[in-house]
């Protein structure tokens, strides 16, 4: 079987390096500091990557290896480095590790270190070199080979004292709490190695910070290892030349039993009974106890567990002792994977009794490209391991149990606790909760979609979701004057900000503006949707009955989509309670129709003149529909089926329609009763139907006036059907105030620069300026140091930035001064064309020289614009005093 | 000046600590290499054209180094795209001892042919890494021949880690950009580039919707939701709008110099910023029509967000902050928006500041304010409770120290997953400032 998909890439890592392995070792002695000797990069790459897992300051110092120290080698660096940090944390030990780049170029720290210890007589500190090239191994390797060099440093103390040595692995600072409390209930002495309980999840204090955490095995504990009873390492695939446990039995011939992490039953049960066995101890009831609890717990879920397919990924240690609670539970394992090389796994794995007879898939020295092939491959339904697997999730949906190093997208991966009974049995747990979580949320789909033969009927939810929309549709409703005639003393405003239109009416005309003239189609100005914003805010200053914004052309709403939707968007985010409203001809309602929804859009009117097509023909020129220009005929066709299919949907989602209908005398006067039947099946509220107003250059400029008495007889007959509009009063596009009292002319500047943003005009003639600026924002640059000056113009019509350009630097410091005044000569032509430049500072010569030349100087500060704006002020005072004198 | 406040500092950092006085003396020192054993904050050159680079969504990142370079920064900028996703992929020649000794050219070629033979790529990137520089590998020449060989873009990124800082980084990263622009003419389209966001939680898009509104064609983004296509088109813009200042005034320079196209410094963070910025974007333009919309814009945009800003800054007002962020750029920003905001500076540093940054940071702070260039954590300590900060900005390195500290913390980096930039921005800002500030815990733990 192949480890990985790719030959010579490692695609995403699911590995670190060494020396992360090692500092995490370091950080479980007593006041101990780590330098890295090689570039910052690592250093800091390392301590970034760890602090995000165990949300504390993570301190690692760095040689801090530059170009020179790369070429002629990093000793003076490693050295003064030592020293810098013996000063700072005062630490007792000091972990010196290599990296990638010290090890190529060949630092020999273990001779540097020992010299530096003589050169600059150090007492009672430990400094511990390790060597851990990046390219060698993982942290995995990194985190035994720094815990095997510390005891091969500093346990020496062959004096018997009965203890126990415990080597854990590389696990959460909970974990090591974990064991800890089970090691004190079996009452036995230990020797704890790395003990990271509390430097790496350490309590809060107030005002209590010190920069090397507390906590930590001792050093005088790691001294007396080598007299210890028996050694204990959590290490079933730690080769050995990088166990601590085998140093000490071959140097010391101190007992080396090994066990997994105990992480569930056999696990635990090894090791419990290990130190019971070693110790003579009785396992207390307590610890019978988890077990039993842990044993229950295992029962009731078995049978979702069953259902388990796990891939587990990570350090080699870990993923062994969780393959062996997987395989305990009847969770199966497909897979299997480390990023370290270790065969152990393997042969760990099929010689254990639990060893299933499908065959497993272990690969080690992978990666999570690979990971991810197999995982859906093998049908996984659950990842266990570390943060890094979240790839996998996010692309394939497998859901993830976190455990290992790195967690970092979560909180508390420092206080995990899945060793021991009780943690085996939360581990086991997460593991079952989260295939139900995933089972409970897909399987109302899944059986669905497996075994249901007919279509699914919507109905009842639809007929909810209808009622619960009218409900605040209507409370809108009772607030809109053009919907409800109560409503009368309240404001709203057409916003013109739709000049297009996308059907041609024998009726229209949109040519004049006259400001007395109130009829559909008329505006005075088009404005941007960033200008109607601006002018609602205007206008709604005035007025504080101002209800409803409406969109009603000059031309349609919906020929102008993108203008209609962002006027809403920003209106709605200036006033959230204010109602929309759409006017249109329905031509483009069904295509626009869940974006008009999503608007927050309440009420549309649709004007709809026909629903014959024969009758249509003869109020519509043309329709422009989807960029296709159709006459005749089949352009009332489509125009009829979209306002009917456009008007039938918008009513089914709860919004409240009102149709216009433009009552025109011998062409569809006659039809007006039927087309109200059909809209009011369609899901209409109301219909408005109003007189034609022959508009001079339409068409129908010429037909014959509807008088109201005439109107009202046909809106009391179709008033039997539905609701009529007996108040409209045919507005404006661009109509403010309450029906019928337009008062739009007030605010005809609105919002087209006459609001208040617009610059004061320049009082007084046109002005160049050469501004001292680094950034291009603030004058903020003293004269001497300017490279480029930033040209501006100022006229009546406002201020520009016109250019940059670039002179040599006036100061240069002292050696450059001799030339300074050909230098100052070169600033003068550059700029001599400019009536002041403004700068932060300028010396007395320059200043006069420049003054001399006709050039103001303005020394000022702040924004350029504001900077200018005074200095056109102080220009035209200046010009006006001369011109008085004069 | 008196010194005192200087106590337990290491010698060697005391000249790049500056304690702002008005009176003019005193100079900070900064664009230095870092102390050895001074525990600086700082990463490497690769890191630096890694963030820049990374950004750009359909082209592959190959680190060409040991494994460690590409685990550390997989996928951990959290950059946003609105379409491809193979920029989210951590490719790594991932070497081991064997090519340590023979060289990793070999692997690396196979590495590129493996890259075109699975996919179609476009473009593909290769950083040198520190071991890279030191055993020789020619990553010029096995690029230069990929290209030959399969017609398509293969550009070295010489950022071998222990070759200056993160500067330097930033430096490898436009060079990198400028091959992929060419040296092909184009003719000129009206519109701009945008450089120098990285689209961390949609800031891109929230920028580019606003130049969209004031009429403003943007042709690429660099390298925020970056296109390869899209990047090679950029020598044809009229103006290049340039944001972070640390890590793309450079390639702003260069395009001036190569292409004719000018450049106006922005930044959208913080009202007044954007406010400027919108303005001097059109006005760079000459533009009228736009100048007018931007001016219309910011009306619209301020007014919908006035009465959450003044929430806030009722509750803020009088509060104190620390900042430690990567560039002056960025540090500037922030002193401003947190003075917006009624809170003062009473720290500020950065990780690669230049000298007319920090020249502009002592002109906007106070009197008393510490100015920090490449500063550690017993500095950061020291004058966080000196200075009586109420909250640190920083990155994911400094958010337990101020945690263990008691005291708030905001994230300006890789790990925010909301927008900073433009006036919804500045409400996030705000917002995020107070829910750390004024939560109830601190009354429960100080």
């Amino acid at each position: 079987m192949k480890s990985r998909n790719f030959v010579n890439l490692n695609v995403n890592p699911c590995k670190m390096c060494m020396p992360l392995g090692a500092v995490t070792a370091f950080k479980g002695i007593e006041s101990s500091m780590v330098i890295l000797h090689g570039s910052q990069g690592c250093s800091t790459y390392i301590r970034r990557h760890m602090a995000g897992h165990y949300n504390e300051p993570i301190d690692i110092a760095s040689s801090s290896l530059n170009e020179e120290g790369t070429v002629y080698g990093g000793e003076k660096n490693l050295k003064k480095g030592l020293k810098n940090l013996i000063q700072a944390y005062r630490p007792k030990v000091i972990g010196v590790a290599t990296t990638c780049l010290a090890e190529t170029i060949g630092e020999d720290i273990r001779r540097i270190t020992e010299e530096f210890a003589v050169q600059e007589k150090l007492e009672g500190i430990e400094i511990i070199p390790v060597s851990t090239p990046g390219y060698g191994a993982t942290q995995f390797e990194g985190y035994y080979t720094a815990l095997t060099e510390i005891v091969k440093k500093v346990a020496v103390d062959t004096e018997q004292n009965g203890k126990i040595n415990i080597i854990t692995g590389n696990i959460s600072p909970g974990d090591v709490r974990n064991i800890k409390r089970m090691l004190n209930l079996l009452g036995v002495e230990y020797i704890l190695l790395p003990d990271v309980s509390i430097t790496l999840d350490a309590v809060y204090k107030s005002r209590g910070y010190t920069k090397i955490p507390e906590g930590g095995t001792r050093v005088e504990d790691i001294r007396k290892m080598a007299g210890a009873a028996a050694t204990v390492e959590m290490g079933m695939t730690v080769m050995e030349n990088m166990s601590p446990g085998k140093y000490l039995q071959d140097e010391y011939q101190v007992p080396l039993y090994r066990c997994p992490l105990p992480i569930g039953v056999k696990n635990t049960d090894t090791f419990i009974r290990l130190i019971s066995d070693i110790s003579g101890k009785p396992v207390p009831p307590q610890i019978q106890e988890e077990r039993g609890r842990l044993l229950d717990g295992m029962i009731d879920s078995h049978k979702y567990n069953g259902e388990g397919r796990a891939v587990i990924y990570g350090e080699p240690e870990l993923v062994y002792a969780v393959a062996g609670l997987c395989l305990e539970n009847g969770i199966k394992p497909v897979l299997i994977s480390s990023g370290s090389r270790n065969d152990s796994i393997q042969k760990l794995l099929e010689s254990g009794p639990e060893y299933p007879e499908e065959k497993i898939l272990i690969i080690d020295d992978t990666d999570f490209e690979t990971i991810q092939e197999y995982a859906v491959k093998l049908k996984s339904n659950i990842l266990i391991g570390n943060s890094d697997g979240k790839i996998i999730t996010e692309k394939e949906g497998i859901p993830l149990v976190r455990i290992g190093f790195p967690i970092h997208d979560r909180v508390g991966g420092q206080r995990l606790v899945y060793t021991g009974y009780d943690g085996s049995l939360k581990l086991l747990d997460d593991i079952t909760n989260t295939l139900l979580e995933n089972k409970y949320e897909k399987y109302r789909q899944s059986m669905f979609e497996r075994y249901y033969a007919g279509g699914r009927d919507n109905t009842v939810n639809q007929t909810e979701l209808k009622s619960s929309l009218n409900q605040s549709t209507a409370e809108k409703t009772e607030n809109h004057p053009c919907f409800s005639s109560c409503a009368a003393e309240n404001a709203r405003m057409h916003i013109p900000v739709a000049p297009a239109c996308n059907i041609s009416c024998n009726y229209c005309s949109r040519k004049y503006d006259c400001l007395n003239e109130s009829r559909p189609g008329v505006t005075s100005q088009v404005l941007t949707p960033e200008e109607a914003a601006i002018k609602f805010v205007e206008v709604r200053k005035k007025l504080d009955n101002l209800k409803v914004v409406g969109i009603a052309g000059p031309g349609d709403a919906l020929a102008n989509f993108e203008n209609t939707a962002r006027s809403i968007q920003l209106i709605k985010e200036v006033d959230g309670e204010i109602i929309f409203c759409l006017s249109t001809n329905g031509l483009m309602l069904p295509y626009y129709a869940d974006e008009i929804l999503n608007l927050g859009v309440t009420h549309i009117t649709v004007t709809i003149n026909a629903v014959d097509p024969g009758i249509g023909e003869k109020i519509y020129r043309e329709v422009n529909y989807m960029g296709r220009k159709i006459t005749g005929v089949d352009a009332a066709k489509i125009l009829i089926k979209n306002q009917l299919d456009g008007l039938k949907y918008m009513a089914s989602k709860g919004v409240a329609c009102k149709v216009n209908i433009v009552m025109i005398k011998g062409i569809n006067d006659s039809h007006i009763g039927e087309v109200v039947k059909k809209v009011k099946e369609c899901g209409a509220v109301m219909t408005n139907i109003m007189p034609l107003i022959p508009a001079p250059g339409s068409v129908f400029e010429n037909m014959p006036l509807t008088n109201s008495k005439e109107l009202n007889e046909l809106r009391k007959k179709c008033e039997i059907d539905i609701k009529q509009m007996y108040h409209c009063k045919q507005c404006r596009a661009d109509a403010i105030g309450v029906l019928g009292e337009d008062i739009s002319a007030e605010f005809r500047t609105k919002g087209c620069g006459g609001c208040s943003m617009e610059v004061e005009n320049n009082p007084g003639g046109t002005y160049t300026f050469a501004v001292a600026s680094k950034t291009g924002m603030m004058i903020d640059e003293h004269f001497g140091h300017v490279e480029e000056f930033y040209i501006y113009k100022s006229s009546a019509s406002g201020t520009r930035f016109l250019e940059k350009r670039s002179v040599a630097q006036y100061c240069g410091g002292e050696e450059e001064c001799d030339d300074g005044e050909t230098k100052l000569q070169r600033i003068i032509d550059t700029i001599g064309d400019c009536d002041a430049v403004l700068v932060l500072r300028i010396g007395y010569r320059p200043s006069k020289i420049l003054q001399d030349k006709g050039i103001r100087v303005i020394q000022t500060c702040g924004e350029i614009e504001d900077g200018i704006k005074y200095a056109v002020k102080q220009l035209y005072i200046a010009k006006n005093r001369l011109g008085s004198a004069v | 000046m008196d010194s005192k406040y200087l106590n337990g500092i290491l010698e060697e950092r005391k000249d790049f600590i500056f304690c702002n006085s008005k009176d003019g003396g005193g100079k900070l020192k900064c664009e230095k290499d870092s102390v050895a054993g001074s525990v600086s904050q700082r990463a490497c050159v690769y890191c630096g054209a890694r963030v820049v680079l990374n950004p750009i969504t359909d082209a592959f990142h190959i680190v060409h180094g040991p494994i460690g370079c590409a685990s550390y920064t997989w996928d951990i900028r959290g950059s946003l795209s609105s379409g491809p996703e193979v920029y989210r992929n951590s490719f790594s020649t991932d070497l081991r001892e064997q090519d340590v000794i023979f060289g990793g050219v070999k692997k690396l070629t196979a590495a590129i042919d493996e890259i075109a033979s699975r996919f179609s790529p476009k473009v593909i990137f290769v950083y040198a890494t520190c071991i890279v520089g030191v055993i020789g590998d020619d990553i010029e020449t096995v690029c230069r021949m990929a290209e030959k060989k399969y017609g398509i873009r293969v550009i070295p990124v010489q950022s071998s880690g222990f070759a200056g800082n993160k500067s330097m980084g930033y430096k490898a990263a436009c060079h990198a950009l400028l091959r992929l622009m060419g040296d092909q003419k184009h003719s000129k389209v009206k519109g701009v580039n945008f450089l120098g966001d990285f689209n961390l939680a949609g800031e891109i898009w929230i920028i580019h919707q606003y130049l969209k509104t004031i009429g403003v064609n943007v042709i690429s983004k660099i390298t925020g939701d970056g296109r390869c296509d899209e990047i090679m088109k950029a020598p044809a813009a009229s103006l290049n709008i340039v944001q972070c200042a640390g890590s793309m005034t450079y390639l702003a320079r260069e395009m001036e110099e190569k292409y004719g196209i000018p450049f106006v410094k922005v930044s959208f963070f913080g009202l007044e910023d954007t406010r400027m910025s919108l303005l001097r974007i059109a006005e760079a333009l000459g533009d009228p029509e736009a100048v007018k919309k931007a001016r219309q814009l910011i009306f619209v945009e301020e007014l919908k967000i006035q009465s959450r800003l003044d929430y806030y800054r009722k509750r803020l007002q009088g509060k104190k902050a620390a900042i430690y962020v990567g560039g002056g750029f960025k540090a500037i920003s922030l002193i401003k928006q947190f003075a917006d905001l009624g809170i003062r500076t009473v720290m500020v540093g950065t990780q690669t500041g230049r000298a007319d940054e920090y020249e502009e940071i002592r002109n906007i702070t106070e009197e008393g304010t510490v100015i920090l260039d490449d500063t550690n954590p017993s500095e950061l300590v020291k004058f966080i409770q000196e200075k009586g900060a109420d909250i640190l900005v920083g990155g994911v390195k400094e958010r337990p120290l101020a945690y263990k500290l008691g005291i708030a913390f905001c994230d300006h980096n890789h790990e925010r997953k909301h927008p900073l930039c433009g006036f919804e921005g500045a409400v996030n800002f705000a917002k995020e400032i107070n829910l750390s500030m004024n939560s109830p815990v601190w009354k429960l733990v100080n």
